[in-house]
């Protein structure tokens, strides 16, 4: 295993794969932070020149966080596909990089292939892409999931419908419900970030969703983003649950800080198969971003985009419905601006659809971020075209309790009519119904409320 | 022989064209249509505005009922928006001025921050004094107080100046009302919430109380926060913090956020301790809706373009 490449005469030496892994990235105001950036454009290219000659099988020996020290470490070490590994570890970087890009390396290949895979190799590959490399090989992977709907067909875009409200008045998340439902958000989940993290309020959203989409009939599922421990206590109260949420981390200590580690979410998850209002296979939903393992100081010295990597090496032991990145909500300190928001979203998404989740992207701002309205409404087309399971919307895509920026509602049906995508076919069945959409084509009753009863 | 391919293609090339119109590939002109004003819109003003719009804003400050032009904004939607989002950027880009603490008789101190943008980009460098801030507030500040009372410009120095004044005296007033001592008023630039650990720290306070801009939201560059810790010193956590946010005219009014603060202050002066520790229950009444935790009172949204 080399860890040095030559540019120009200058020879570029490397202590170690973490180190190669965190200066192959492209500039993120995170990894400025946490002192792990390449120094200048050239040592950049140097530590991307050696990535590219690592073989996956250096990769799966050196996780960036030692096996010993880290329970997802082990995670991933322990359940790895031996079979699916055993066809793709002698590749370097380089060749795994071509080897994606091939046309006749298939949907089907890839998800084949995707349960041998390390994230430190989803995020090796991801570093020696560009932008369009990355929509390309994420537009090719196929993962279709099934909860109430079915998410991720060929040709679809679905949305998550997010009606939070300052001080969780049920009228006013309804309003906002409502009004979503009207221009054709909401395949993917109505899901509601609590103010009040408590099992009461949770069930009282929840039966409040439920019946909005029971009277009306409407092919989808509710959740509430309260802790998964404060899930756990509202099943109890015998409420319609329709998927589990949880935010995580990509290590070990990162998780402790949010409150959860391995253990409880096989509990969380061996309880909600038991107690779920749902119908399918998938009832899970996970949010992630880059950069939240340095905000609770449980990086270990690696870069944001792998650690984000292990994020959905940890979720895909539990089989979700919907895995989504909050990509700029954390703030300018992780990802600074436009360019950098951009390209995250984008990595996000191609890590965790190469590792075969239905990845969705909350494409957004914080309002001290330097990105502009327009670039957000640019990377929601990009990632409409590179296949991205779902987005997300609300009125004027403005978060009234979370103050950011993110997807409107008016934003989905157009996104679907440029890359010419449909929502869930069940759902759109319903759309069509009452004249709201049809396929990427809106309806004559698109942002009618009146259509609702 | 390898000629005859090439004059089978030429040939296909120009049946092609013959196909597609020799001369012009777009179809005649339609004839122009009749251009009829568009329907009026809906929004949020209260002289033209849905009943969908109204029953809702009595519910939520969410844009609902503003209706589509094909699936995108009217224009009225989008110059409301434009200007909401231009009033939030416009707050994080204001800078607090050198001189203003000074102005407002406070000690005047700074962060390890030199920069703007290194505020944004290194929380770590926010929450700590510079050393000639430090070695300044520890040899004039008022020592072993039970309350230390922190004005800062955080992510809306626009807050600051606005309503920051008022919060501190009113704050300052309830707790000199409860017999607490409090300590040197002072107020800090580029500063983050820990850096409260370290000022109150350097005055031996019992407790600190920051009070800062809060990150904007679309349209509301004016609120404050304030976090409070029982203990300041270098190295504690968010777990051993208690918060108020939304402090403005249209969330909680200043003088009742002073008068709930220094509840809690109390609070923590009594049970010796703050954040996940601390008990609110005993003042539940005194404190309102803050004892519940996570409260943020509701906001009334206010229409930017007028005409």
């Amino acid at each position: 295993m080399k860890l040095q490449a030559t540019i120009r005469g200058v020879t570029y030496t490397f202590s170690s794969v973490r180190e190669v892994l965190a200066k192959a990235n492209p500039p993120k105001s995170g990894d400025d932070l946490a002192g792990l950036s390449a120094r200048e454009p050239v040592e950049r290219v140097a530590a991307r020149a050696t990535l590219a000659q690592l073989t996956l099988a250096d990769l799966r020996a050196n996780p960036v966080v030692p096996y010993e020290l880290d329970e997802l470490t082990r995670l991933v070490e322990d359940n790895l596909d031996e079979g699916a590994y055993a066809a793709v570890k002698h590749l370097t970087v380089g060749q795994f990089r071509e080897w994606l890009l091939e046309p006749k390396t298939t949907g089907a290949v890839l998800r084949s292939v995707a349960p041998g895979l390390t994230p430190e190799m989803a995020a090796a590959a991801c570093k020696l892409m560009s932008n369009l490399d990355l929509m390309v090989v994420g537009a090719k992977c196929e993962v279709v999931v099934r909860c109430n709907n079915t998410l991720g067909l060929a040709g679809t875009l679905s949305s998550r419908l997010q009606p939070n409200h300052p001080t969780d008045d049920v009228e006013g998340i309804l309003y906002s419900a409502r009004e979503g439902l009207s221009y054709g958000c909401g395949d993917a989940v109505i899901g509601i970030n609590p103010a009040t993290d408590t099992p009461e309020s949770t069930a009282e959203i929840l039966r409040a969703i439920h019946t909005l989409r029971t009277r009306n009939g409407i092919p989808t599922q509710q959740c509430v983003l309260s802790h998964v421990t404060v899930q756990m206590k509202a099943l109890d109260l015998d409420c319609p649950m329709d998927l589990m949420f949880q935010s995580f981390s990509g290590t070990e200590a990162g998780n402790r800080a949010f409150g959860i580690n391995v253990s409880l979410m096989d509990e969380a998850y061996d309880k909600m198969r038991r107690l779920k209002n749902s119908a399918g296979p998938n009832f899970m939903y996970f949010e992630t971003g880059q950069g939240n393992a340095l905000s609770s100081d449980a990086h270990h010295g690696a870069d944001q985009v792998t650690l984000e990597a292990r994020c959905y090496g940890f979720a895909r032991r539990f089989k979700p419905f919907l895995v989504n990145t909050v990509v700029g909500f954390i703030g300018p300190e992780y990802l600074e601006d436009g360019p950098q928001i951009t390209r995250a979203g984008l990595e996000d998404h191609f890590m965790g659809k190469l590792m075969g989740l239905p990845m969705g992207c909350d494409a957004c701002f914080t309002y001290h971020a330097k990105m502009s309205q327009d670039e957000l409404e640019s990377l929601k087309v990009l990632l409409g075209a590179a296949g991205c399971t779902y987005l997300m919307s609300m009125p004027v895509g403005d978060d009234i309790m979370l103050n950011y920026q993110s997807t409107s509602f008016h934003d989905v049906p157009t996104v679907r009519s440029l890359v010419r995508k449909a929502p869930a076919p069940e759902f759109d069945a319903w759309l069509a119904s009452v004249g709201i959409s049809s396929g990427h084509t809106p309806g004559p009753r698109l942002g009618d409320v009146s259509v609702l009863r | 022989m390898s000629l005859r391919p090439l004059s089978r293609t030429r040939d296909l090339v120009a049946q092609l064209r013959r196909q597609l119109g020799e001369d012009d590939p777009m179809p005649p002109r339609a004839p122009l249509p009749p251009v009829e004003l568009p329907p009026q819109r809906v929004f949020p003003s209260p002289s033209r505005r849905s009943r969908l719009a109204d029953l809702a804003a009595a519910h939520t400050t969410a844009l609902v009922g503003i209706g589509s032009v094909g699936t995108r904004y009217a224009t009225d939607v989008v110059l409301q928006f434009q200007a909401e989002l231009a009033v939030a950027h416009g707050a994080v880009a204001t800078e607090l001025p050198e001189e203003w603490a000074v102005a407002q008789g406070y000690v005047s101190l700074g962060s390890r921050v030199t920069s703007h943008r290194e505020f944004l980009l290194r929380p770590d460098l926010g929450r700590r004094l510079a050393p000639e801030s430090a070695e300044r507030w520890a040899a004039t500040c008022r020592k072993e107080v039970d309350v230390q009372p922190i004005l800062a410009d955080g992510l809306s120095a626009v807050a600051t100046q606005g309503a920051g004044p008022a919060l501190m005296s009113a704050f300052i007033a309830e707790c000199e009302k409860r017999g607490f001592s409090t300590g040197t008023p002072v107020c800090a630039r580029h500063a983050r919430v820990w850096l409260e650990d370290e000022i109150g720290e350097l005055a031996r306070a019992k407790v600190a109380v920051i009070l800062l801009g809060e990150r904007p939201g679309l349209g509301t560059g004016d609120g404050l926060s304030a976090y409070l810790v029982y203990g300041p010193k270098v190295g504690n956590t968010d777990g051993q913090r208690n918060m108020m946010s939304n402090i403005h005219n249209r969330g909680t009014p200043p003088v009742d956020a002073a008068r709930r603060l220094a509840v809690m202050a109390q609070l923590m002066l009594e049970q010796k301790t703050s954040g996940v520790h601390l008990d609110l229950s005993p003042r539940a009444a005194e404190l309102g809706e803050a004892a519940r935790g996570g409260y943020r009172a509701p906001q009334v949204r206010t229409r930017l373009v007028e005409g």
